[in-house]
C-alpha cells in the first residue's frame, strides 16, 4: 500500500460539466482499481492524494501525468504507508451551479470536507492541509476572485 | 545556297510554305513581296503577294525597313537579333521577337534580283532571357542586402569548407581580431583561441564536419587589445541532398558579458549553499506554499535523514511526538498568514536524542515569487544552563529572604528582653543600693552596653527594612523639605555638640527617588557628620546639592570631624558592621546602609578624607562608579 500527493495546473478552467464527468468516471475508475483519496480543485489548481496497491497507483500517476488536461504536475510525495486512511474516493470544489451538486456522491463542498483521518501521519496530514490551502486559499468557504497561481518548486 | 538558283519546284515550295520559320522573297527594286509562306503571313498579313514591302510592312519593325534599300544596293546580308514586332494596334500580350535575316539573291545575269526575309520566332527565348535578366538583377539585389545585413549585425559570420579550410569572414572578424585584411583565415583562427579552449574546438569543429552536422559550442577567442573574450560559436551545414554538406555557414557572437554573468551567479549561488553547508544549524526553504524545497547538509547529518526522507513537510515528524500537532498547525496557520513562524520545539537527534531547538522562519518576496526560509537553532545547551541558574537564583532568594526575615525577627524579638533587662537594670539601680566606687562604673559600664545593644538592634531593623522598602514609588521630592524634616529629628545631637549646619540645595532642589530611601541616606550621613565630630572644634556640617556639568544630581555632606583612611576613595566599600572609629559608639551599620541603597538604584557614592581634617561624601544618584 502506498499513497501519492501531487499537484498541478489546469491547461484550461474545467466547467461544472467537465468536473461531473470528472468525478463519476474516477468514482468508477478507482472503486475498480481499489484507489481512494480525494481530490481538491478551485480555479484551474488541482490537487489529489490517492492511495492504493503500489503498482495500481504507480500506473495511474503515470495516467495521470500524462493527461492532457492539466500541466506542470509535481509529485510532492511517494511513500509506502501502512494502511489506508481514505474509505473512498472524492472531491472538493466550487461548482458554479452548486443546485445539482448537492446530492452527487463523492462531492463535497471545499469547506464541507470532512476532517482529516487520524491514522494519516502529522507530517501528512500537515501536507494535505498545505496542498488544500494552496487550492483554496485561506478561506475555503469563498472561491477565491482571483486564483492565486501555484508556485512549483525546483 | 539559294543563290543563282530559281525559285523551287512545287513539293520544295510545299515544304517551304510548312516551315515554322517565316520565308518570304522580296523581288526587283520595289522589293514586292514574292513568295510568302504561312508563318510570314501571319507577320506580315494576308494578301502580301505582289505588294512592295513599303507599303505593305505589316508587323515588321520599321528599323529593318529603313535598312532594306541599302541591303538590296549593296548586296551584304543583313541579321537583325530579337527584333520587336508589334501588331497594330499593339497589345503587349501579342509581341514577339523575331530573328530576322536578309539575304540578297542575284538573277542568272548575277543582278541582284531580290532579297530573301527569313524570319525565326525567338520570343520564349527571349523571354527566357528576359526572366534570366531579371533573375540576375533580384539575386544581385538580395546579395547586396546580404552584405549589409552581415556586415553591420553585431556578430562575426564565417564559412568554412569541408576541409576545414575558412573561406569567409565578415568583416567584424577583422575588426574584433585586429587582423589585416590579408590574413590567412584558416591559418590565423585557430592562434587566435585560448589555448585552454584551442585542442576542444577544433576536435569539435572536425567531427561535425566529419558527420555533417552543425556545432554550438563557446570559446575565449583573442580580441585586438590582446584580451580574451568568451564568443558563443554556432555553424550549420549547407545541404543539397544527396550530396554531403561542402560548406559550412556560422555566426559568432560575443557572450562575454552573459558568462561572466552566470559564472558569478553560478558562484554566488555556490558560495550561499556552501554557506548553508557549512554553518552547524539545521537550515531550510520552502515555496510559498509552504512545501519545504531545500535543507541544508547539517538537516540531514543532525536527523540522520535523506532530504527524500524528510520530503516537503517531514521535518514535523523530528520534533517531539506531543508537539508535532501544535508546530504544524502553527506552520499552516503561518502560510496562510504569511507571519514569520517561531518555536520552541524538541528536535530528534538521529541518536534518538531530543534537543531543544528554536525555529523560526521569514517570507521574503524576492519580486513575484515568495519563499519561505528558515533555521533551527540548537537552544538546548543554553536551556540547561538557564534552568540551572534559574534554580540557583531561586534558592539564593529563598536563603536571602530567609536571612533578613530570620535577622528582622531576630533584631525585634531581641529588642523586648533588651528592654525588659533595661528595665529590671533601672528598678536594680534604682532600689539597690551600691558603696563601692568600682561598682558605680561598673554600673556605668553596663547602661552605656545595654544603649549599644539597643541601637545594634534598631539599626539591624532599619537595614532589613530598607531592603525591602527598594521597591519603594519613586516620586519627584524636595531635597529642602526632607532636610528640615531630618536635621529636625538630629536636633537634641547637634545643640548637645554646638554643630553648625549649612544647607544648601537651591541649585538642585527636587530629585526623583523613594523618600524612605532619602531619609535615611541623609539621616545616615548627618548623624555620622556629627558623631565623628573632632573633639578640639565644633561640628561644622555642609549640605549642598548641585547637578554636574553633565547633569547629574549630586548631594554632597561636608565635615570638619575626625576623617578616615580610605584605600579607594573614588570606589569605597563599605561592609556591614566594619567600624573606623572603634573608640566611638556606633554600630558599623549605617555607611553600609548608604550605599546598598546608592547603589540599588543605579547610583554611587565617593568619599574625600583626611584625617583630622574632615571628610566630604558625595552620592552620585543616577550615574554607576
Amino acid at each position: 500500500m502506498k499513497h501519492i500527493v501531487y499537484i498541478s495546473r489546469a491547461v484550461r478552467p474545467l466547467s461544472d460539466r467537465d468536473l461531473e464527468e470528472l468525478l463519476t468516471q474516477s468514482r468508477r475508475d478507482n472503486a475498480r482499481n481499489g484507489i481512494t483519496g480525494v481530490l481538491f480543485y478551485s480555479h484551474g489548481n488541482i490537487a489529489q492524494l490517492f492511495e492504493g496497491e503500489p503498482a495500481i497507483a504507480d500506473s495511474l500517476f503515470e495516467r495521470i501525468a500524462r493527461d492532457g488536461r492539466h500541466s506542470h504536475v509535481h509529485k510532492l510525495i511517494d511513500r509506502p504507508i501502512a494502511a489506508r486512511s481514505f474509505t473512498g474516493w472524492s472531491m472538493a470544489f466550487h461548482p458554479l451551479e452548486p443546485a445539482g451538486f448537492a446530492t452527487l456522491e463523492g462531492f463535497f463542498l471545499p469547506h464541507h470536507v470532512p476532517a482529516l483521518p487520524e491514522t494519516l501521519s502529522i507530517a501528512d496530514a500537515m501536507l494535505v492541509e498545505l496542498v488544500r490551502l494552496a487550492v483554496f486559499g485561506a478561506d475555503p468557504t469563498q472561491p477565491p476572485q482571483a486564483a492565486p497561481p501555484v508556485q512549483l518548486g525546483s | 545556297m539559294l543563290r543563282g538558283s530559281r525559285m523551287p519546284n512545287i513539293p520544295f515550295s510545299q515544304l517551304l510554305r510548312q516551315l515554322p520559320a517565316g520565308v518570304a522573297t522580296l523581288e526587283g527594286p520595289e522589293l514586292r513581296f514574292g513568295f510568302v509562306n504561312e508563318a510570314m503571313r501571319a507577320l506580315v498579313g494576308e494578301n502580301a503577294e505582289g505588294q512592295p514591302i513599303a507599303q505593305h510592312p505589316g508587323q515588321l519593325p520599321t528599323a529593318l525597313l529603313d535598312v532594306l534599300p541599302q541591303v538590296y544596293a549593296t548586296g551584304k546580308p543583313y541579321t537583325a537579333k530579337a527584333c520587336l514586332c508589334t501588331p497594330q494596334p499593339a497589345a503587349k500580350q501579342d509581341c514577339r521577337y523575331f530573328d530576322l535575316a536578309l539575304e540578297p539573291y542575284s538573277d542568272e545575269q548575277d543582278q541582284p534580283a531580290g532579297l530573301l526575309l527569313l524570319a525565326i520566332d525567338v520570343s520564349e527565348q527571349e523571354a527566357a532571357r528576359q526572366q534570366a535578366h531579371e533573375l540576375a538583377l533580384v539575386t544581385r539585389h538580395l546579395d547586396a542586402r546580404l552584405r549589409v545585413l552581415t556586415e553591420t549585425a553585431p556578430l562575426i559570420t564565417y564559412t568554412s569548407d569541408a576541409q576545414g579550410r575558412c573561406i569567409y569572414a565578415s568583416p567584424q572578424w577583422y575588426r574584433f581580431t585586429g587582423q589585416p585584411p590579408t590574413a590567412d583565415l584558416t591559418a590565423i583562427w585557430p592562434l587566435l583561441i585560448h589555448p585552454e579552449d584551442r585542442l576542444r574546438v577544433l576536435y569539435e569543429a572536425e567531427t561535425a564536419r566529419r558527420t555533417g552536422t552543425g556545432w554550438n559550442y563557446e570559446y575565449r577567442l583573442r580580441r585586438f587589445d590582446g584580451q580574451y573574450r568568451w564568443v558563443l560559436s554556432r555553424a550549420l551545414p549547407e545541404v543539397h541532398p544527396p550530396d554531403p554538406p561542402v560548406y559550412w555557414h556560422g555566426a559568432l557572437t560575443e557572450v562575454h558579458d552573459q558568462r561572466e554573468l552566470a559564472d558569478a551567479l553560478r558562484r554566488g549561488e555556490a558560495e550561499l549553499r556552501f554557506l548553508a553547508d557549512s554553518i552547524p544549524e539545521l537550515i531550510w526553504t520552502a515555496t510559498a506554499e509552504g512545501f519545504i524545497d531545500y535543507y541544508n547538509r547539517y538537516t540531514t547529518d543532525y536527523s540522520g535523514l535523506t532530504k527524500d526522507e524528510l520530503g516537503p513537510t517531514g521535518w514535523v515528524s523530528l520534533l517531539h511526538p506531543s508537539e508535532q500537532a501544535e508546530a504544524a498547525r502553527r506552520w499552516v496557520q503561518c502560510v496562510a498568514s504569511g507571519e514569520a513562524y517561531e518555536g520552541e520545539y524538541r528536535m530528534r537527534r538521529l541518536d534518538g536524542a531530543y534537543r531543544w531547538h528554536i525555529i523560526r522562519a521569514r517570507q521574503l518576496a524576492d519580486g513575484a515569487v515568495l519563499r519561505w526560509f528558515g533555521a533551527c537553532t540548537d537552544v538546548h545547551d543554553q536551556n540547561l544552563l538557564r534552568q540551572v541558574l534559574q534554580t540557583q537564583y531561586d534558592e539564593l532568594a529563598r536563603a536571602h529572604h530567609d536571612l533578613d526575615t530570620f535577622v528582622y525577627a531576630a533584631s525585634h524579638d531581641l529588642r523586648q528582653p533588651a528592654l525588659n533587662l533595661r528595665g529590671l537594670f533601672d528598678e536594680l539601680r534604682r532600689t539597690a543600693t551600691f558603696t563601692d566606687p568600682e561598682q558605680a562604673l561598673l554600673l556605668g559600664m553596663v547602661d552605656g552596653a545595654l544603649t549599644q545593644f539597643d541601637n545594634t538592634l534598631h539599626d539591624l531593623a532599619v537595614t532589613v527594612q530598607t531592603q525591602r522598602a527598594q521597591q519603594d514609588p519613586v516620586e519627584v521630592l524636595d531635597l529642602g523639605l526632607i532636610l528640615e524634616e531630618v536635621l529636625l529629628g538630629l536636633r537634641p545631637q547637634a545643640i548637645q555638640r554646638e554643630a553648625v549646619l549649612d544647607v544648601d540645595v537651591a541649585e538642585a532642589p527636587g530629585l526623583v527617588y523613594g523618600r524612605a530611601n532619602l531619609r535615611s541616606v541623609v539621616h545616615n550621613l548627618v548623624s555620622n557628620a556629627l558623631k565623628f565630630a573632632h573633639p578640639g572644634r565644633p561640628p561644622h556640617i555642609r549640605l549642598r546639592s548641585y547637578h554636574t556639568p553633565d547633569g547629574e544630581p549630586v548631594f554632597e555632606v561636608q565635615d570638619n570631624g575626625l576623617g578616615m583612611e580610605m584605600a579607594d576613595s573614588s570606589n569605597p566599600v563599605f561592609q556591614l558592621f566594619v567600624r573606623q572609629h572603634s573608640h566611638i559608639e556606633g554600630t558599623g551599620v549605617g555607611l553600609y546602609l548608604v550605599q546598598r541603597i546608592v547603589r540599588s538604584h543605579g547610583g554611587h557614592v565617593k568619599v574625600a578624607s583626611t584625617l583630622g581634617e574632615g571628610t566630604t561624601f558625595s552620592i552620585y544618584w543616577t550615574r554607576p562608579a
